[in-house]
């Protein structure tokens, strides 16, 4: 796996730099796991395969702020598609607002950006996390995250008011990062 | 003490889980997103709660996209990967063998770039006009952000000197400068300019030595030409 890693990150390293044979190597590296990722968001194949477009047109365009991010490059590219899948399907909702995806805005990069503290290991833990939660709060995490919905869906479809439903959800997620860094 | 506003780290990090889900809406996301602009730690820890939350993703299985997507996200991204220059110029209508292998020679600088280079896009015209002997041909690259100028024939008349100009619709006529002597010249195109290239007409007048004093043409018109995209 580590390995992986540093061939992902050595290829993203070369598209910064403008090299098209690396950016094509990329993208028949991890094409499959993102249009994965936004089919699962968007359900039919003609909107991820576009959502999917959208994000290597940014992967190729912010391929030098990757460094600044402190991501590890798998969670970059596929929180890149993951958010440009859920933009994509709140635009058809209203009172549509895009989605903040890491290092096409992120702060001011350092010279020597440290890593994210979360160690793969401790990510693995959060579905069995997940499972520990209440069901509900489970449920509402993820479809936060794969559904893209927001507080006002949310107490839509628990059928809550909107600051009963933050408060909940916060909850939620304090146990869940309780559970993950146990 | 009760009436301090004062954010507990607890709110903070949960502020950034929230905002790592796309949760927050109007006025709250405003906010937290020129945070996460501004303060290193919290985007720090906005990438922490996304580090955390890609695990969503671990059992989605890769799905091949179909070759046909690849290929429309390359041509999106290279538009001139396909056609090379010198079928871009076999491709141009209204410009005789012979001129073409001029172009092909005035071109031959972004033929031999690297591979990997991105060439951008390249108009050309062939400049005349119907009282003037003078012909030109020009080129413009837009990856080198200069024209390229073959003069085919004629000359300034005794005593002037050629100027060239962009003109742009609705605009003043934009001097380029004035041509040196000489058969083949290559003269920077403002970068200002690039943006609407495709719609530049090229212009040669016949100014007084120095150019044109005030900035704009005096002269007559000696050539013209509306560039094309190759």
């Amino acid at each position: 796996m580590n390995s992986d890693r540093e061939e992902i990150e050595r290829l993203i390293g070369q598209v910064a730099l403008g090299d098209r044979a690396a950016f094509e190597t990329l993208y028949d590296r991890v094409s499959a796991k993102l249009f994965g990722v936004c089919l699962r968001v968007l359900d039919t194949r003609a909107a991820a395969e576009d959502a999917m477009q959208d994000s290597f047109v940014k992967i190729w365009n912010n391929s030098d702020r990757y460094q600044a991010n402190g991501l590890s490059p798998m969670t970059w590219l596929i929180t890149i598609a993951r958010n440009t899948a859920i933009d994509r399907l709140r635009a058809t909702r209203k009172g549509h607002q895009d989605i903040d995806t890491p290092g096409l805005e992120l702060a001011a990069p350092g010279p020597n950006p440290e890593q994210s503290a979360v160690a793969a290991s401790e990510a693995k833990r959060l579905t069995g996390c997940l499972d520990d939660l209440e069901a509900d709060r489970g449920a509402a995490v993820r479809g936060a995250y794969l559904d893209g919905d927001s507080y006002a869906d949310l107490a839509q479809r628990f059928n809550v008011p909107l600051n009963t439903m933050r408060t909940w959800l916060r909850r939620g997620l304090m146990s869940l990062r309780e559970c993950m860094s146990a | 003490m009760s009436d301090t506003p004062i954010t507990p780290p607890e709110d903070d990090n949960l502020l950034a889980a929230e905002v790592a889900l796309g949760l927050l809406e109007g006025e709250d996301r405003v906010a937290a997103r020129a945070r996460l602009l501004q303060d290193r730690d919290f985007a720090r820890t906005v990438a922490d709660w996304q580090e955390r939350f890609v695990a969503l993703t671990d059992d989605i299985a890769p799905v091949a996209p179909s070759t046909k997507t690849r290929k429309a996200l390359m041509s999106r991204l290279f538009p001139t990967r396909h056609v090379p220059l010198m079928q871009r110029l076999w491709l141009w209508q209204g410009i005789s063998v012979a001129a073409l292998a001029t172009v092909a020679f005035l071109a031959l600088p972004m033929l031999r770039e690297a591979p990997t280079q991105v060439p951008g896009e390249v108009y050309a015209t062939r400049m005349a006009a119907e009282d003037s002997a003078l012909e030109m041909l020009a080129v413009m690259d837009m990856s080198r952000g200069d024209i390229a100028l073959r003069r085919v024939s004629g000359n300034a008349p005794e005593g002037r000197v050629l100027e060239l100009w962009a003109i742009l619709p609705d605009r003043a006529p934009i001097s380029l400068g004035v041509l040196p002597e000489g058969d083949v010249n290559r003269v920077a195109l403002p970068a200002e300019l690039a943006p609407e290239a495709a719609q530049i007409t090229l212009a040669i007048t016949d100014e007084p030595p120095g150019g044109a004093p005030e900035g704009a043409p005096t002269g007559g018109i000696m050539a013209l030409g509306a560039v094309a995209e190759l």
